[in-house]
């Protein structure tokens, strides 16, 4: 569970938590995007800002770290491949592997900006409420006449608030199956199999439980929609974040 | 008029069984009515036909003097429903947005939803627990949320599906406290349960139920001695042959 509490949102008064929620969408795609084309000047200045907003937001970064532990193996992974499979010059030998000059700079630039737009994705669940975000894709679906905004905005919500629920389904199968032994099975199919039946059981009977919930309270998709407010410091956000882009693009 | 009517309502499940065999009923307003059986006995089955969740096989509901199966989108609002298990019942992804669904659903403005998500959270004892998400919340809190959920939407009758099961003694407490803050303020109320110990003393009116029927309707005192002859624990009180008593004292 720990694992996905970092990324809940917590409540605040900081600059990231005031600004209008699509706002804060456009700038995540924008500088991903940009930070594609970024090199090492334009990841700093991103990087920058990145801490800034963090520190601002008064997000503890070492927990963000640790919570993005598993990733950070995985960047690992990335870093190496990218080092050993590219063509370059030789930077240095390690057991018969060498390492490139180029593939050590590029498989930086890659670790650098995948841990760039996770940690931006991270603040932005942070410090934005999960209605918002429900919200916000609902209002940039608006122009498709033929996609079901509503019906997806709902999704999304349900989508937040059951995965802690379905998780903790699990670990509580896993507990009961480990209290009867299941350690001593090696086979991984044979205990997968038996953890996911169960729990698939459950979380359809969950979803058949909720759906009769939704019924009792009157769901329809004829409902209020969210409100959305946007502001001069959002327009400001905006401007400055085009403007860091480009920046980030021609440096 | 009566606020709930029940005529032979019968219902029988789709691989058979007989859920409900000829129910008859009816609730004045106000009343506070607790309904026992043991499991099986069709509590929960009777009260999802107050609001159009299962619909009648033959025989009719009516709230207040419109039939459930003519129009059932009013029905869930005039009976709110808190069910057994909150943990599938709580939709919002925090507290607000929890108590704030059922007022978005009637389309109602904003500024109106606000007022009532407000008034509903203050009641619940949860308004500083507004952002937090509910997954952490604790049993007792979960029941209030799916209490103030149902507030939100200012129902005139109130049913309660076991409220109590899984509560530590503070939870119940509170859960108790909320039902009687909703009948004080004019609700009419509905409870299932096999435990009477807990909500027996507030009550103006028991029915038990066995094998879908309703086989005692009166009150309390006149027929909780019979309630073990059909699966039902007397409270501790009534077998002493002393006066019931509030959890709450």
């Amino acid at each position: 569970m720990a694992e996905l509490t970092v990324f809940g949102y917590r409540p605040g008064d900081s600059l990231l938590h005031s600004l209008d929620v699509r706002v804060k969408i456009l700038s995540l795609i924008a500088i991903g995007l940009s930070s594609l084309n970024a090199d090492l000047i334009g990841l700093s200045v991103f990087t920058a800002v990145s801490f800034a907003l963090i520190l601002n937001a008064r997000l503890r970064f070492m927990t963000v770290l640790k919570e993005l532990r598993y990733f950070l193996v995985l960047l690992l992974f990335v870093f190496v491949a990218r080092a050993i499979s590219m063509p370059g010059s030789p930077a240095f030998e390690l057991k018969g592997v060498i390492f490139t000059r180029e593939g050590l700079y590029h498989g930086t630039l890659i670790c650098w900006r995948l841990l760039l737009v996770v940690l931006l994705g991270a603040s932005f669940v942070a410090t934005t409420k999960p209605s918002e975000i429900r919200a916000a894709v609902g209002w940039f679906l608006k122009p498709f006449p033929f996609i079901p905004r509503k019906r997806i905005a709902t999704m999304i919500g349900l989508i937040i608030r059951f995965m802690p629920a379905i998780l903790d389904q699990a670990k509580e199968t896993s507990d009961a199956q480990r209290a009867r032994g299941i350690e001593n099975r090696k086979n991984p199919v044979y205990r997968l199999k038996k953890l996911a039946l169960p729990l698939l059981c459950k979380t359809f009977q969950n979803a058949d439980e909720l759906a009769v919930a939704m019924e009792a309270r009157c769901y329809s998709e004829n409902r209020t929609d969210p409100s959305l407010s946007s502001g001069g410091n959002d327009r400001i956000a905006l401007f400055v974040v085009a403007g860091l882009c480009v920046l980030a693009v021609v440096l | 008029m009566h606020l709930i009517e029940i005529k032979d309502l019968c219902h029988r499940f789709s691989d058979g069984t007989r859920g409900l065999d000829h129910i008859n009923l009816t609730v004045q307003e106000g009343e506070f009515v607790v309904i026992a059986g043991r499991n099986g006995s069709g509590k929960t089955t009777l009260l999802r036909h107050l609001n159009g969740l299962l619909l009648p096989d033959s025989g009719y509901v009516k709230v207040a003097g419109v039939s459930v199966s003519d129009d059932p989108i009013r029905a869930r609002q005039m009976v709110g429903m808190v069910f057994q298990d909150a943990d599938s019942q709580i939709i919002g992804e925090t507290v607000y947005d929890d108590v704030a669904f059922g007022p978005e659903n009637l389309c109602l403005k904003r500024s109106e939803i606000n007022e009532r998500v407000a008034m509903a959270l203050k009641a619940g004892n949860l308004t500083d627990l507004a952002d937090r998400r509910p997954h952490l919340l604790s049993g007792g809190e979960k029941r209030r949320l799916a209490i103030a959920g149902i507030l939100a939407m200012n129902p005139k009758i109130v049913v309660f599906d076991e409220p109590f099961s899984n509560l530590d003694y503070p939870g119940v407490k509170q859960v108790l406290k909320q039902i009687l803050f909703l009948h004080r303020s004019g609700r009419t109320i509905l409870v299932t349960t096999h435990d009477l110990e807990k909500v027996l003393a507030h009550a103006n009116r028991l029915i038990i139920m066995a094998d879908g029927r309703i086989v005692r309707d009166g009150l309390p005192d006149q027929i909780v001695r019979e309630a073990e002859s059909f699966g039902v624990r007397q409270p501790y009180a009534s077998r002493m042959g002393m006066e019931l008593g509030s959890w709450l004292n």
